[in-house]
């Protein structure tokens, strides 16, 4: 997700043209190496193995290695020593524009170091942009310090990058207490917190999530395009209530909600967590602990 | 080959359900929306197999399992659940679910989940 945040400030700041950021992606697709693939190659793992760890994955929300460790295949200390064996996001982000002499390494560090000023991240903050970890990401762009919501959108964009496109990144959250959407689905978690969880799309945006998920083309956001975002945002909860069940906290879903039609939300707290996937921003709506209420544009 | 019934709220997971019990050569003989319309149906088409979603508005899977039990012992049931349900999938085991499948599908495991309970 690195590739996609920095690369588009590249990209606005006219450092690099969309077409060179989506040259330096592909290339770096070449070269990433998957722990799966490296464990393979260095007998540690049968391709059985890789495979059933792969496919686990799409049912749990958790990183390949660690599903690796539970199931016996693989020690931590194995783990960790293939992880070392995978390159940090950033330099290699760093060697392909060098390497397609794009840019210069002072000028990447430059960029980076505007790039911090304009959001106004701290050297921690950058530390943890640079580190690739999605979970270490995802908490420098919320707006307030909150486990619940940090662990919830990072199930999500995890889910988001492993269903839906590998090229989705987030941006700024930011809390409101309206907003105006085209169209929205969401799902309440009920129980030990009362949860609400949603996609507000603006347009046809939600589309971006719809037909990966349902792998079928609608033609506009309608119900029944709602209804494949609401499923993809069930499977987010219900990784989010596994997780949360490992720590005694218990909630449950409640039947997805849909809106084809503008709708105003309101509610005190309310964090808007823009997720951009195929070009397109959509948002990426909870509340814990405090309600949304939902009102048709007119009423 | 068995004749199945499909109840679950969400149009999406009864297509892909559909889709991959009938690329293994079952036989979709209806679709439910919810608990209570899958009861209706169920009488009314006397299935080999039923799956019931769990979370569904109206009558959910969990009391659309109680109910259909009532009316037979020997349909096989298979819950589909998110994941993170693990206590309704205990009180599913209680009330004489046979199987569970989790979603987002994966096909091999539907299939399996299936073939197994029909042998």
């Amino acid at each position: 997700m690195f590739n996609q945040i920095f690369g588009k400030y590249l990209v606005d700041s006219g450092r690099l043209t969309e077409e060179q950021l989506q040259d330096v992606i592909e290339s770096e697709a070449e070269v990433r190496v998957k722990l799966g693939l490296i464990a393979v190659a260095e007998k540690l793992l049968t391709k059985e193995q890789a495979d059933e760890i792969n496919q686990l994955q799409t049912i749990m929300d958790k990183r390949f290695g660690d599903i690796a460790v539970m199931k016996g295949y693989l020690n931590e200390e194995t783990v960790a020593s293939l992880l070392k064996k995978q390159a940090n996001v950033y330099m290699l982000f760093c060697q392909t524009l060098i390497d397609k002499e794009i840019m210069t390494l002072e000028e990447v560090d430059q960029a980076l170091a505007d790039y911090q000023t304009m959001e106004g991240f701290t050297h921690s903050d950058m530390d943890d942009l640079v580190s690739g970890d999605v979970d270490r990401t995802v908490r420098i762009f919320l707006p307030q310090d909150s486990a619940l919501d940090a662990q919830l959108c990072g199930i999500m964009i995890r889910t988001v990058l492993r269903i839906i496109n590998e090229n989705a990144y987030v941006t700024k959250a930011f809390m409101v207490n309206e907003l105006t959407v085209d169209n929205f689905a969401m799902q309440k978690l009920l129980g030990d917190h009362t949860i609400y969880v949603g996609f507000a799309g603006a347009s046809d945006s939600l589309l971006n999530v719809a037909e990966p998920f349902a792998n079928e083309e609608f033609e506009r956001v309608d119900m029944d395009a709602l209804d494949a975002v609401g499923e993809f945002i069930n499977c987010v909860n219900g990784l989010f209530a596994s997780d949360l069940s490992v720590k005694n906290i218990n909630v449950d879903m409640a039947p997805p909600e849909y809106f084809d039609s503008p709708v105003k939300l309101s509610g005190e707290q309310i964090c808007v967590f823009p997720v951009v996937i195929g070009d397109e921003p959509i948002n990426f709506i909870l509340s814990v602990d405090s309600s949304i209420q939902v009102t048709p544009i007119g009423e | 080959m068995a004749k199945v019934l499909i109840v679950d709220d969400s149009r999406t997971s009864r297509k892909m359900l559909r889709n991959v019990l009938e690329n293994n050569g079952h036989v979709i003989v209806d679709e439910a929306m919810n608990g209570q319309e899958g009861v209706q149906k169920f009488q009314a088409c006397k299935p080999d197999l039923v799956t019931l979603d769990i979370t569904m508005p109206i009558v959910d899977g969990v009391e659309a399992l109680k109910m259909i039990r009532a009316f037979s012992s020997d349909v096989k049931i298979v819950m589909v659940t998110a994941a993170g349900q693990k206590s309704k999938m205990i009180e599913c085991i209680k009330l004489g679910a046979d199987e569970f499948i989790t979603k987002p599908y994966e096909p091999g495991e539907v299939a399996r989940v299936v073939e197994s309970l029909l042998s």
